[in-house]
């Protein structure tokens, strides 16, 4: 809207001639005189109150804008009409101003959103193309805003995903030592079988082991001879001849390294000491009371127990080598190489040792935990108030897995060749006969023959995780296969994006708000739009395939026409409300 | 809460208080105001701890014209950690309800190696190689000979702390020992001469047992506490053992080889002193005449472990003639030496009473009992004269001297008692010669006479007339707490058999019976398959657990139980266990808990609490009783049984049981926690072996419970776990009150009923 007006700064202000240019967000003054630099621009949501002459004084019609900061604008229009056109305009553009915060509390979380967040939706859509396209369909086409397509994905977006994707594997509960060779029953000859998980384990368990193959492998010997020497030392160990093991020791320097206690062990321990709950730390008595000083106190009255002296290079225990073995278990798998070669398994492993080493360095934290979980442990629960501690996420397998494993399972067994020959009604089948037979001479024992019963189970199991692939092959899709690939990447997307919309569709119902409102009418459109699309669709086909696209169209359309047909009877309702 | 107990008001630090704990502050002020000794039993898992710091320091508050000062005892440093940070929470609360006037100054004490500071000390190995590179640094003629050669290296937190000299203080304040060197390093004090020096202004010590127990410690630590004071002997259930540990030595050959050293250098250093610097022998000769073993008061960076005899049977008198010259004390000392090197030689157990074998001594070495009295001293003399700092190379022969004057000193309720090796390992010679202290009420003594009020409590006292014979004094308070319950969160059983009926035991000729071994695992392997969390087991000795560990290894019964939860184990070395224990203990914390292998009497069993998740089921294994072949508990279950009339088989049983029940004890530690405990070992059936158990567990233990197999416990233990998850009212239902609120104290002291709970 443009008025011709003369501004005034101040009532006494004989005024400037020039044209007034309105719209929802500004008010513009320019001035006709080109010279002159009285141009003047207000924001309307700047605008405080308006005052206006009436009609009949004997005043110009003068209309008088008073800004936020104070400051007063007059404008003196032609003509009273023209006056009021213009009060009308910015009544409307303010009442708009007065809902835009509103809409901006709605928008702000998008604004304060970490960067993390941006990066995790960045890679959501770049890893998922179809969300890629839905995005760049509606939030860019402004159908959608940002935060309305990312509120129906929580779930992608959530915390337990991302948790969840950390989660990392555990370590097997078997002990190193427990590894048996296996030999062929003639000669002397044992074979070891090392897989690289068993190899990771001897690594994390015994240090100096993994420090050895640094240095060994491959300068001083193969590997094959590492572990020649490795379970030749193993051996001589579990014997628990020490003196054979202390001979052998002496002559073979690289076998006396597995034989010596871990020095790296040793001094890891003195690390962890450190970090150690004070409470616990029954390191800290030795020194305290006298009694541990050679010769103080009572030797032999049988309280103290005794250990037979031993070789002391050569002294480690079972007893030791399962708490080291617990240790790392409790630890679990610190490093994320999936690889072959040991030697990089090796030194992938020294360096998360040196990371953590470096950790404990920064103890302020940890220490501080210590402390705080100190005084938790020594306040009573039960005679105060009850705290309330965050609980631990549980992490549980989707039973999905399972099914699907089995599914595997079944495909890649050599015996689920001849076993999935049998279908569900030769199961069926063979669990109704025995259903017969019991009906005619009663129960026996045992109810139901065991092959029977694992006929049946194993089938059930594997209609279960098939049935997710066969749906996946209902004849619709088999269809769809046939369709050109152009055509049926349409079709899909087009249902996606109908999908899409329809979420948001019925999800602002009912409406409550003006911003629901508009929110509908956009998704209405853009319902529409897709609409008309999918009719030219169905027109462009070619003729052959015409029905069956017509076919899986109806659905789409059936469903939008609902939304329609929703929009159209609520729009009626809430006007004649209004009225 | 704030409540009143006759005269006194209580500040205690939560919003209710169980009625044992409260019925324990009332005996425990009687006690108080009747400046006597008290022995108090309450079973664990009721908060003594809490209730007699808060009651103390409550009365402490009461009576401020006659300020009492606590000395606590703890038997470990972990413990006294544990004990100050209860009173932390306790102190916050009085300064929050009170103001500064509240405010005290309690500190926790300990050796060099545990409030060091000076990396450079502690980088030595063990005690006491941190506490000799601690005298290296601060010994005062080191300090003296820094001024001239400024090369000698010297202790920055002890200069700057000697600079501060009186005004080295510690505002008022908890000090745990983390927070005493946390403050040490930033004032650039030494938090271990500043703690030692704040404990005659502190208004709580914390320290371990010895502190006040053994006469070479508490000469030096502990000589100046005021006689108005209240000590506290916390888990005091062990105090008789400690008592005689702290007068015990014993000697063998490698203790007389480097004592044999140690005379070498000592006399290449008179012979030196004698060259460079006469006079101060002469010096140390002529104060010897006049009496003072010691050059008067010793700046506190020159003490040693004090004489370790009792101060009331140290005699005030000149140090003998024939000792007072350097030269002949080497000489005596060597005479002394070379005559234990022949005792030690002997083929057989010789058992010997002090007084003959004093005058044997007199007769062969020609060293009378007078002179043997002062060895001691006059080694410390001797040392001191010599300026010798390596005190931790000089051990042997300051432990030959220690012998020496406890053998001079006490003629009776010692015995010495010569093997040529252990009984349990006859193939190995190891010759040793003890001096065993029998009598637990020698070292006890001066505490009771020198402070008008000592506390022992623990949760195993029964029986608890036993103590005050034991330790021989009279209490004025003696009283055996009940635990009220409010639901039954303990579940004691006694497992006799395994699932094929046969039954298990430790006795000697069954414990290695595959068939016991076999059905102690199997137990183990269904456990850990029902129990949540942590599961702890108990061992009778260290080899047995080794074996019975080795065999379950062998028979895959280890790799079942790995199969349910990690395994961690009790080894002797320290690190490893306080590392495996932290372990178990985050084990605990997540995923499916772990088990915990220990000993009974190991440092485990001590002082280590598995309470809530950290410990749902304690199992066992076996009666742990003492070797009772041992010579020295021979010897001392003789002395107890002609000086107390106690049965020989009831002192044992009584060992054994407290220390079963010390084991399971450590399951509970509030009403809100609960545990179960097996006693897998047929002989708990029997009714004189049962009946030495505390109260708290006997009332739990149900006749139907006393004779199980493992599938008959496996289902009460199913059953039992099953019940204690479901919710339940804390306050206690069915009119008993387990609970109490300040109104119901305040009832309670309107009406004058005490014994609402029971």
């Amino acid at each position: 809207m443009e008025k011709r007006v003369k501004y005034k700064s101040s009532v006494k202000d004989p005024g400037t001639l020039g044209s007034l240019e309105l719209s929802e967000v500004m008010l513009l003054f320019v001035p006709n005189d080109p010279k002159s630099d009285l141009k003047l621009k207000v924001q309307t949501h700047n605008i405080k109150s308006q005052k206006y002459t009436k009609e009949g004084s004997n005043k110009p019609p003068w209309l008088n804008l008073t800004s936020k900061q104070g400051r007063s604008h007059i404008f003196e229009f032609e003509n009273y009409p023209d006056m009021h056109a213009c009060r009308d305009f910015i009544t409307k553009a303010l009442a708009k101003c007065e809902e835009e915060p509103n809409k901006l509390v709605v928008l702000t979380p998008a604004e304060q959103l970490s960067m993390a967040e941006f990066e995790l939706r960045f890679k959501l859509l770049r890893e998922n193309s179809e969300l890629q396209k839905l995005h760049k369909q509606f939030v860019e086409s402004k159908v959608l805003t940002e935060d309305e397509f990312w509120s129906t994905r929580k779930k992608l977006l959530g915390k337990d995903s991302i948790r969840k994707s950390k989660q990392q594997m555990g370590l097997k509960s078997m002990m190193v030592s427990g590894i048996k060779p296996s030999t062929d029953g003639r000669t002397n000859r044992v074979t070891f079988n090392l897989t690289s998980e068993i190899i990771f384990q001897i690594f994390a368990e015994k240090p100096a082991v993994r420090q050895a193959f640094i240095n060994y492998v491959p300068k001083k010997m193969t590997e094959k001879d590492f572990w020649t020497k490795y379970f030749r030392a193993e051996y001589l160990y579990s014997t628990k001849n020490t003196a054979v093991a202390a001979a052998e020791a002496a002559e073979d320097e690289e076998l006396a390294v597995f034989l010596k206690p871990d020095e790296i062990l040793a001094q890891e321990a003195r690390q962890k000491m450190r970090r150690v709950d004070p409470t616990l730390d029954m390191d800290a008595d030795q020194g305290d009371d006298y009694t541990h000083l050679m010769d103080h106190g009572i030797q032999r009255d049988g309280t103290n127990d005794i250990i037979e002296p031993q070789n002391d290079q050569l002294k480690r225990s079972l007893l030791q080598d399962l708490n080291r073995h617990a240790a790392v278990v409790l630890e679990g798998r610190c490093i994320n190489v999936q690889s072959e070669d040991t030697r990089i398994v090796a030194e992938a492993l020294t360096r998360a040792k040196q990371v953590s080493k470096a950790d404990g360095e920064i103890t302020k934290d940890a220490n501080q935990e210590r402390l705080e979980r100190m005084s938790r442990a020594t306040e009573m629960e039960d005679l105060q108030a009850p705290q309330n501690f965050p609980l631990a996420p549980l992490s549980i397998k989707d039973p999905r897995d399972y099914f699907e494993s089995q599914q595997g399972n079944i495909l890649s067994e050599p015996r689920g060749a001849k076993a999935s020959k049998r279908n569900v009604h030769e199961a069926y089948g063979l669990l109704k006969e025995s259903i017969l037979v019991i009906r005619m001479t009663g129960l026996s024992d045992p109810l139901i023959k065991p092959e029977v019963s694992f006929e049946v189970f194993s089938s059930l199991t594997r209609t279960i995780s098939t049935a997710k692939n066969i749906l996946g092959k209902n004849p619709q899709e088999s269809f769809l296969d046939r369709l050109p690939k152009s055509t049926k990447d349409e079709v899909i997307h087009h249902w996606t994006s109908i999908q899409e919309l329809l979420r948001h569709f019925w999800s602002s119902y009912p409406i409550t708000t003006t911003y629901l409102s508009t929110k509908v009418g956009k998704l209405k459109d853009a319902m529409s739009n897709t609409y008309s699309l999918l009719d030219a669709m169905k027109q462009s086909v070619q003729s052959d395939l015409r029905h069956q696209v017509s076919l899986l169209v109806r659905p789409m359309q059936q469903a939008l026409d609902a939304a329609f047909q929703h929009y159209e009877s609520d729009l009626q309702r809430r006007t004649a409300k209004i009225t | 809460m704030i409540f009143k107990i006759e005269d006194v008001t209580v500040y205690f630090p939560y919003d209710n208080i169980y009625p044992e704990q409260y019925e324990y502050m009332v005996e425990l002020k009687r006690a108080l105001d009747a400046k006597g000794h008290c022995l108090l039993e309450m079973p664990t898992g009721t908060g003594k701890t809490i209730a007699l710091l808060s009651l103390i320091t409550s009365y402490r508050l009461s009576r401020p014209d006659s300020p009492i000062k606590l000395v606590y005892c703890t038997r470990t440093v972990h413990e006294m950690e544990k004990t100050l940070g209860e009173l932390k929470l306790l102190h916050d609360y009085q300064v929050r309800h009170l103001g500064t006037q509240a405010k005290i100054l309690a500190i926790g004490l300990s050796s060099r190696k545990n409030l060091c500071v000076n990396t450079k000390v502690l980088a030595a190995e063990n005690r006491d190689s941190v506490d000799a590179a601690c005298r290296k640094r601060t010994a005062s003629w080191v300090r003296a000979l820094s001024t001239e050669n400024p090369n000698v290296e010297l202790c920055d937190y002890f200069e700057n702390y000697e600079k501060a000299a009186d005004n080295a203080l510690l505002p008022p304040g908890v000090y745990t020992l983390e927070d005493l060197r946390a403050f040490g390093k930033n004032r650039g004090w030494c938090p271990y001469f500043l703690a030692r020096h704040m404990v005659q202004f502190a208004n709580v010590i914390v320290y371990s047992y010895q502190y006040l127990l053994d006469p070479k410690v508490a000469g030096i630590i502990s000589k100046e506490l005021q006689k108005e004071s209240v000590v506290v002997f916390d888990e005091a259930h062990n105090i008789d053992n400690v008592c005689i540990e702290a007068l015990s030595v014993s000697v063998r050959r490698v203790t007389l080889e480097g004592a044999n050293r140690n005379l070498n250098k000592i006399r290449q250093e008179i012979d030196r002193f004698k060259a460079t610097d006469a006079g101060r022998l002469r010096a140390e000769y002529n104060r010897l005449v006049e009496g003072l073993a010691l050059r008067g008061d010793l700046s506190g960076s020159d003490q040693w472990l004090a004489n370790p005899a009792l101060p009331h049977d140290i005699l005030k008198e000149a140090v003998p003639g024939n000792i007072r010259r350097a030269e002949h004390f080497v000489h005596v000392l060597r005479r002394l030496l070379q005559y234990l090197g022949v005792r030690l030689d002997t083929e057989n157990v010789e058992k010997e009473s002090p007084v003959s074998f004093v005058s044997s001594l007199n007769s062969q070495a020609g060293i009378e009992q007078k002179t043997l009295k002062f060895c001691y001293d006059r080694l410390q003399s001797l040392m001191l004269t010599l300026e010798i700092t390596d005190t931790d190379e000089f051990l042997p022969i300051q432990t030959v001297c220690d012998f020496a004057t406890l053998v001079g000193t006490y003629a009776r309720g010692f015995s010495i008692i010569i093997e040529p090796y252990d009984e349990r390992m006859p193939h190995i010679p190891d010759p040793i010669l003890q001096l065993s202290c029998h009598d637990a009420s020698l070292a006890i003594k001066p505490v009771f006479d020198r402070f008008q009020s000592v506390v022992i409590t623990s949760g195993t006292l029964s029986p608890i007339d036993l103590y005050p014979r034991l330790l021989s004094f009279t209490p004025v308070v003696s009283r055996s707490f009940k635990m009220s319950m409010t639901r039954d969160c303990i579940c004691p059983m006694v497992l006799t058999r395994g699932s094929d009926q046969l039954p298990v035991s430790t006795k000697f000729d069954m414990r290695s019976d595959p068939g016991v071994v076999r059905n102690y695992g199997k137990l183990l392997v269904e456990m850990v398959s029902i129990v949540p969390d942590g599961v702890v087991c108990f061992f009778v000795s260290y080899s047995y657990m080794d074996g019975i560990i080795a065999t379950w290894n062998e028979t895959g019964i280890l790799k079942e139980i790995m199969q349910q939860k990690l395994v961690f184990i009790e080894t002797q070395d320290v690190v490893e266990t306080t590392l495996a224990l932290d372990n178990y203990r985050r084990a605990c914390d997540c995923g499916r808990g772990a088990v915990f292998f220990s000993v009974a009497r190991g440092k485990v069993a001590e002082g280590i609490d598995f309470d809530r998740h950290y410990g749902r089921l304690v199992v066992m294994y076996g009666v742990p009783f003492q070797y009772t072949l041992s010579k020295i508990l021979r010897a001392r279950l003789e002395y107890l049984h002609d000086t107390f009339q106690i049965k020989e088989g009831d002192f044992l049983t009584f060992d054994a049981l407290r220390q079963a029940a010390q084991c399971v004890g450590r399951v509970i530690r509030s009403k809100a926690d609960y545990g179960m405990m097996i006693f897998a070992d047929k002989r708990y059936s029997r009714h004189d072996k049962r009946s030495k158990l505390p109260g708290w567990i006997l009332s739990h233990l149900r006749d139907a419970h006393l004779n199980l197999s493992t599938d008959m416990a496996i289902h009460i233990a199913r059953e039992f776990l099953r019940k204690m998850a479901q919710p339940y009212d804390k306050a206690g239902t069915m009119g008993r009150k387990t609970l109490l609120t300040q109104e119901d104290l305040e009832k309670m002291a309107e009406t004058g009923v005490q014994d609402m709970a029971y």
